[in-house]
């Protein structure tokens, strides 16, 4: 079954190497691969859950001279969700792009970025993460070019570029880790990384490579413009996934290598910045006058949430504690995840509809468009954490695990965070029930429509009510000195 | 008393390397810049042969001075004939104190970071176990054994990474026209040139195995060649039909992917090579690897779609004679 860890990576490469030769089946292609990449990443979630964490050797050479994968239950989780989203985009896409060229074009770039992100996940080697670090931000521009508009491509280019800058300080962190403690595989230099000069350094250049790249306050700026401005469904994943997929390397680095660096004014500050970014985000979303960009600013706020659990995973000695920190942190990146892209796939919807997504002159999109006005709703109440979407859990977790940390600001921050965002789903829907005469028709493109109400359904009901598995398939992760004693 | 000479040599390379990238961050003129950093770039592969990485020296070469200086080159002659283009400002460039001030400091932590690195640097060095593993890699050549065996996985990456590149390019629009036939001292120069290229890339694929070369400077080389060509406005040098030139595009990032699954589903496991057919199957992924590096980077240098990738039945009866059109439109460099 370990096999089903190369072909989540490989199903996606393959597909976008078909489409360059067979752009006209294109469609085809994305779809059989993208669904080839749910069943192996279901594959290996069953593996990892029945197993415990997987390892593949690529080549059969020895971790260290060779390169691994590797699948706990933190990137099984990961790996999962970006399968589903991608699923749930690619039916959405096959309708959305009407333009057949620029349809070809979509796919073999979009599958590139799923074996990127896929890689991702996957990866145990941080020479190899660095690959597909750029795999990822030069996939993730391109695709954010890809409406050719002047906006989108200006955002694109800032994107490109700070990713780029982003890639480089990783790179050269990487470069002195490999320097100073000859292996680039993770777990050997959890076990060798001892605090010095070397290893601050280096993790002083990979984590604020990172931080651009998941956009946290104040290294957003780039994100609301290359968010608003790509395509629907690349805008679902980008902001859905691939900000997501900088923040799991944070995580897994501050969990295995850096764990013996961590201090906590360093966690603390992490957190701090994470709360600017709930109250930022949510506030700017509060002002925006597009939908996309709304949803945009919110994802600078979810970002922030994620950061807010550091303090409580990284600097405690409470095994439970940790445990329950890191289910709730991830329960809210799930449902963000699952939220997040049904938002911005119903944004497509609306904007395609209306022919704009200024929110102030939305109204009758309840009446014009009944499915996608409601999974807005549906993304709306995940968002907010309204229960029963797992982001309640997730943030009733984060604000049990402040109180026993006895760290009260956050109280004010999560509560904040929470009304802000009411105030702008409110907002929002408000607008969208506004009164009109159209006739009533419950689903009007069930291609585009539906993926996106079942991305918001997921995101309300599946995580909140059936959220067990993730913290069973936490158990173990991450004891107090990284992940493989 | 050769150290001293030695070190002299390298003390002169750093300098006119710093010097070198001082006039191109601080030059006026772009086009100056751009010459600036093509010599920059040389000097930076004799660095690397002084370092004893000729294979980096080579594709340093290749493609930091060459391809990429080609790029540049390009990209200033077509920001000059658009109209809201711009030269710097004419006021003289100076430097801004406060950027500055962080960058030295960057460099300087950096620099004793690499130093106490280099200090506790661990004594099981992944070359030590890159030399032992060498004899079952079926290359000898140890940089070519890492890139195409050890970490296969990274190189098979690397080919999606160009592949995305070249496909981001070309999201940006229509490549730019082609250029007029140039005189008769250019095309001269390119007709002794292209062949010689095309040799030199076919023995840099060949000597990989046990010498510094490989894919990426062999496809650099040939990608080189067929820049060449396009400059001297060659009328006989076209594309081939689109369906061909996608295969070439994708030739070496398919046939690694493909070598590495069916590996897996005979039962040996993701590129994994049997050790007697390591060699074999090396020598064949490079191959593909250096006509996909070639097709991409030379696809690359146009600066978005060319006519001849669609393919679109309707409209290739069409490409040749758009290419021929834009002959008498486009100007030599």
């Amino acid at each position: 079954m370990t096999d089903s860890l190369v072909w989540s990576i490989a199903l996606p490469l393959s597909g976008a190497i078909l489409s360059v030769l067979l752009p006209r089946a294109a469609n085809g292609i994305g779809l059989a691969s993208v669904l080839g990449s749910l069943a192996a990443a279901l594959a290996v979630i069953w593996t990892v859950a029945d197993q415990g964490p997987l390892t593949y050797a690529i080549g059969g050479w020895t971790p260290g001279l060779g390169i691994a994968l590797r699948a706990d239950g933190l990137s099984a989780l990961l790996l999962l969700l970006s399968a589903l989203v991608a699923v749930a985009a690619s039916v959405y896409a096959t309708a959305y792009f009407r333009q057949a060229e620029q349809r070809q074009r979509f796919w073999t770039l979009w599958l590139l970025l799923l074996s990127a992100l896929h890689a991702l996940f996957l990866a145990a080697d941080l020479f190899n993460l660095y690959v597909t670090l750029e795999l990822l931000g030069l996939s993730a521009a391109a695709l954010t070019a890809l409406s050719g508009q002047r906006e989108a491509l200006e955002a694109a280019l800032r994107y490109l570029l700070l990713g780029l800058l982003g890639s480089l300080a990783f790179l050269a962190g990487v470069a002195l880790l490999y320097t100073g403690y000859g292996s680039l595989d993770i777990s050997t230099l959890t076990h060798r990384l001892s605090p010095g000069l070397t290893g601050w350094s280096a993790a002083a250049l990979m984590t604020s490579g990172l931080l651009i790249k998941t956009a946290l306050f104040p290294l957003h700026f780039w994100l609301p413009p290359a968010h608003a401005n790509a395509p629907a469904p690349v805008s679902a994943i980008l902001s859905a996934l691939v900000v997501k997929a900088a923040f799991y390397l944070v995580l897994r680095l501050w969990l295995e290598p850096f764990a013996s660096l961590s201090t906590p004014e360093l966690v603390q500050m992490l957190g701090v910045l994470g709360a600017i970014a709930v109250i930022w985000g949510s506030w700017q979303a509060l002002q925006a006058e597009r939908l996309k960009l709304l949803a945009a600013y919110s994802t600078l706020a979810q970002i922030g949430y994620l950061f807010l659990f550091l303090p409580l995973i990284l600097e405690t000695s409470d095994e439970t504690l940790r445990h329950a920190a890191l289910g709730g942190l991830l329960l809210m990146a799930l449902t963000h995840g699952l939220a997040k892209s049904a938002l911005f796939l119903a944004a497509g919807v609306v904007q395609q509809h209306a022919g704009h997504d200024r929110i102030a002159e939305l109204r009758g999109t309840a009446q014009a468009l009944p499915a996608t006005t409601f999974t807005l709703a549906l993304a709306g109440v995940a968002l907010i954490g309204l229960p029963p979407s797992g982001a309640f859990l997730g943030k009733w977790q984060l604000i049990a695990g402040a109180l026993q940390a006895e760290l009260w600001w956050m109280l004010g921050v999560v509560l904040a965070g929470s009304l802000l965002a009411a105030g702008y789903v409110f907002r929002l829907l408000g607008h969208a029930f506004g009164q009109a005469r159209y006739p009533a028709r419950s689903l009007s493109i069930g291609r585009q429509e539906i993926p996106a109400l079942g991305l918001g359904l997921a995101a309300t009901l599946l995580l909140g009510l059936f959220s067990a598995p993730v913290w069973s398939l936490l158990a173990g992760l991450a004891p107090a000195g990284g992940l493989n004693p | 008393m050769t150290d001293v000479v030695w070190g002299l040599l390298d003390l002169l390379l750093i300098l006119a390397l710093l010097a070198l990238a001082w006039g191109s961050l601080n030059s006026r003129n772009l086009q100056r810049a751009v010459i600036y950093f093509i010599g920059f770039g040389l000097l930076l592969a004799l660095v690397w042969v002084r370092l004893r990485a000729p294979d980096i020296a080579l594709a340093e070469a290749a493609i930091g001075a060459g391809l990429t200086g080609a790029l540049l080159l390009a990209a200033l002659r077509d920001a000059s004939h658009s109209p809201d283009h711009t030269d710097r400002p004419d006021r003289a460039w100076r430097l801004n104190p406060v950027p500055t001030l962080l960058s030295l400091g960057l460099a300087v932590a950096l620099g004793l970071a690499y130093l106490q690195a280099l200090e506790i640097a661990d004594p099981q060095r992944l070359a030590v176990a890159v030399f032992s593993h060498l004899e079952q890699s079926g290359v000898s050549n140890p940089v070519t054994a890492v890139l195409l065996n050890f970490r296969a996985y990274d190189t098979l990456l690397e080919l999606a990474v160009l592949l995305t590149a070249l496909l981001g390019i070309m999201a940006l629009g229509q490549a730019r026209p082609a250029y007029a036939q140039a005189g008769p001292v250019l095309a001269g120069l390119v007709q002794w040139l292209t062949p010689l290229l095309i040799l030199v890339s076919a023995y840099l694929l060949w000597i990989g195995a046990h010498a510094p070369g490989g894919a990426f400077q062999a496809g650099a080389l040939l990608a080189g060649a067929g820049v060449l060509l396009r400059l001297a406005g060659f009328p006989d040098s076209h594309f081939p039909a689109a369906l061909i030139l996608r295969g070439m595009v994708i030739a070496g990032v398919s046939l690694f992917l493909a070598v590495g699954l069916v590996l897996m589903l005979v039962g040996r496991g993701f590129l994994d090579y049997p050790p007697a057919w390591a060699g074999g199957l090396i020598l064949l992924i490079e191959t593909a690897a250096t006509l996909g590096i070639a097709a991409t980077l030379m696809l690359a240098f146009l600066g978005g779609r060319p006519a001849a990738w669609s393919l679109d039945t309707s409209t290739t009866g069409r490409i040749q004679a758009a290419d021929m059109v834009r002959h008498n439109t486009g100007d030599n460099p």
